[in-house]
């Protein structure tokens, strides 16, 4: 915050709010991470980390891999190359302490909201109590209150997202990996769920690494913003955002957040502009 | 208005169709020799007599006996088959031309079969009720189990779900509706099954009452029986229905 420029670092950028640089001390970290499908690399040499109490956003445009990042790092997918760590342990399948809200929301369609929330909860053994208390109240946070007995196909796709968003939240994980969370809400719903959010986060900060199309998503709500580009794709930029904590509506007023804006926007248009071209080649 | 008018197009024309069968019926049976076909009126009153004699008690109590067994132990066996057989792939491939003959085989030609290698008595009619009724219940429930969405897979394991909760949580909710769907075609099947079993096998329940009656040259007691069936097919149809809209409502395609 002390020079007002950008601050914009190559890749493998240290958790910036801890002095200490040793792996340790990030809960997420990606080594020389690769991905094949066959022949195909989706991403190849990713480096990333992110510390135990910060927010990372992942932007990139559309099949660049952001998904599968995810996927790899929630232990749901083999990574081909290089390693994924969590808090140091090399992850070879889904942990306790990390959940993923899905980018197609993956409610189960026989279940209630509140079942469905409950879902986590209960493979995690907690008590009736327990749940009894949490679920109800995570249900509130996200605004489906009045909503627990409805089954998803009688909501909306925002709806479901929330419900979705809402699972994740109920297990209070150390790390939360969220794919697209608001993509399917309008926006002012998106405003207060992100606001919402950052608030969950003032009051007990974990770990966050969100993919978003959202510039002003990720630069309200990162600590950082990491961009994925090219073919294959890989940690193009790393950008610092340098607002004060706490993040909230007067956040978006601010100078400097426009500023950062404007920066991470540069970093993605040629990219936007190339896929417009070929869509226009492809015609 | 609205409601006046559906309830007179659900259930006027079937009374008007209903009623008009059993004219002609009366209408035939009149002319021909009571030896070939007998009278609804007669076939009514036979009826009436059999209950009140407690002989369709005790036959519909046999009867449903063996069909429930049978029907139970299909259920028990395709449902999980089913499941496991979508599951793990190379089962599958390594059963399916097996499963896929025996759905095609018409299931009586394997009763003189079974009456050589287990004989008269209770159990082997038991097993051609779970032989016809058993194939429409696997069928339906491999398909069903094999189109369970991938992302829910995921989301199970995401949520570190073992396996058997995958299987409570994930897989039989999702299959139960097709599952159901087979069931309500294996209880057609296991009907047919049933009264096979009571023709060829150790005569006993429904099966031994037309048996007896067309003995008797009792064509009435021969034809209230088979009606007695019918119904009785009917209404397990349609309370397999309820339970498939029932456990299919998540689908959003019931009420
Ligand atoms: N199972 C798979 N087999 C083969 N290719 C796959 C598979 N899953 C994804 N891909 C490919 O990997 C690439 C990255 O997909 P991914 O879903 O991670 O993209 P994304 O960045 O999340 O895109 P979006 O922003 O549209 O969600 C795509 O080109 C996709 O076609
Ligand atoms: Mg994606």
């Amino acid at each position: 915050m002390s020079s007002g420029a950008a601050t914009i670092r190559r890749a493998a950028v240290t958790d910036p709010t801890h002095r200490t640089e040793s792996a340790s001390q990030s809960r997420i970290r990606t080594v020389g991470a690769g991905k094949r499908y066959g022949d195909f690399q989706v991403f190849r040499d990713v480096d990333l980390e992110v510390g135990a109490r910060e927010v990372v956003a992942l932007v990139g445009p559309s099949g660049c891999g952001k998904t599968t990042l995810l996927r790899c790092i929630d232990g749901l997918l083999p990574i081909s190359d290089g390693e994924i760590l969590i808090e140091g342990a090399r992850v070879t399948e889904p942990r306790a302490g990390v959940a993923m809200v899905f980018q197609h929301f993956g409610l189960f369609p026989w279940k209630t909201v509140f079942d469905n929330v409950a879902y986590g909860l209960r493979l995690a053994g907690a008590a009736k109590a327990d749940i009894a208390e949490k679920v109800p109240h995570f249900i509130n946070m996200v605004g489906l209150k009045g909503f627990e007995k409805v089954y998803p196909y009688q909501m909306s796709g925002g709806m479901q997202q929330r419900c979705g968003l809402a699972r994740a939240l109920a297990v209070e994980p150390k790390v939360l990996l969220m794919d697209e969370p608001f993509a399917a809400v309008d926006a002012q719903t998106r405003e207060i769920l992100q606001l919402e959010l950052l608030s969950i986060w003032e009051m007990r900060p974990t770990t966050m690494l969100f993919v978003t199309h959202s510039i002003e998503e990720a630069v309200l709500m990162g600590d950082r913003v990491v961009v994925l580009k090219g073919r294959p794709s890989t940690v193009h930029e790393v950008i610092e955002v340098d607002l004060p904590h706490p993040r909230t509506r007067e956040t978006l007023t601010l100078p400097r957040f426009a500023e950062l804006r404007e920066i991470v926007w540069n970093t993605l248009k040629d990219e936007a502009r190339q896929a417009e071209f070929e869509l226009e080649k492809g015609r | 208005m609205a409601t006046g008018e559906s309830w007179r197009i659900r259930y006027l024309p079937p009374a008007i169709s209903l009623i008009a069968g059993a004219a002609l019926w009366q209408w035939v049976g009149s002319q021909t020799s009571a030896a070939f076909l007998s009278t609804f009126s007669a076939t009514v009153a036979r009826l009436v007599a059999l209950t009140v004699s407690g002989e369709v008690v005790t036959a519909l109590a046999e009867s449903m006996t063996l069909f429930f067994t049978g029907l139970v132990i299909a259920i028990l066996i395709a449902v999980p088959l089913g499941v496991m057989l979508a599951r793990f792939r190379v089962l599958r491939v390594a059963s399916e031309t097996y499963i896929m003959m025996l759905y095609a085989t018409p299931m009586a030609a394997l009763i003189p079969f079974i009456l050589s290698l287990m004989g008269f008595g209770f159990t082997p009619k038991v097993v051609v009720v779970v032989l016809f009724a058993m194939f429409p219940i696997l069928y339906n429930t491999i398909e069903g189990a094999r189109s369970v969405k991938p992302e829910l897979i995921e989301v199970a394991r995401s949520y570190r779900s073992s396996e058997w909760g995958l299987w409570r949580d994930v897989l039989i909710p999702y299959t139960l509706p097709f599952a159901l769907t087979g069931i309500r075609q294996g209880i057609g099947r296991g009907l047919v099954g049933m009264i096979a079993a009571e023709f060829y096998l150790s005569a006993s329940g429904i099966g031994r009452l037309i048996t007896v009656s067309e003995r008797d040259f009792d064509t009435a007691g021969v034809l209230a029986s088979i009606i007695i069936i019918s119904i009785l097919g009917a209404a397990l149809m349609a309370v397999g229905r309820r339970l498939e809209n029932h456990f299919a409502a998540w689908r959003g395609l019931g009420r």
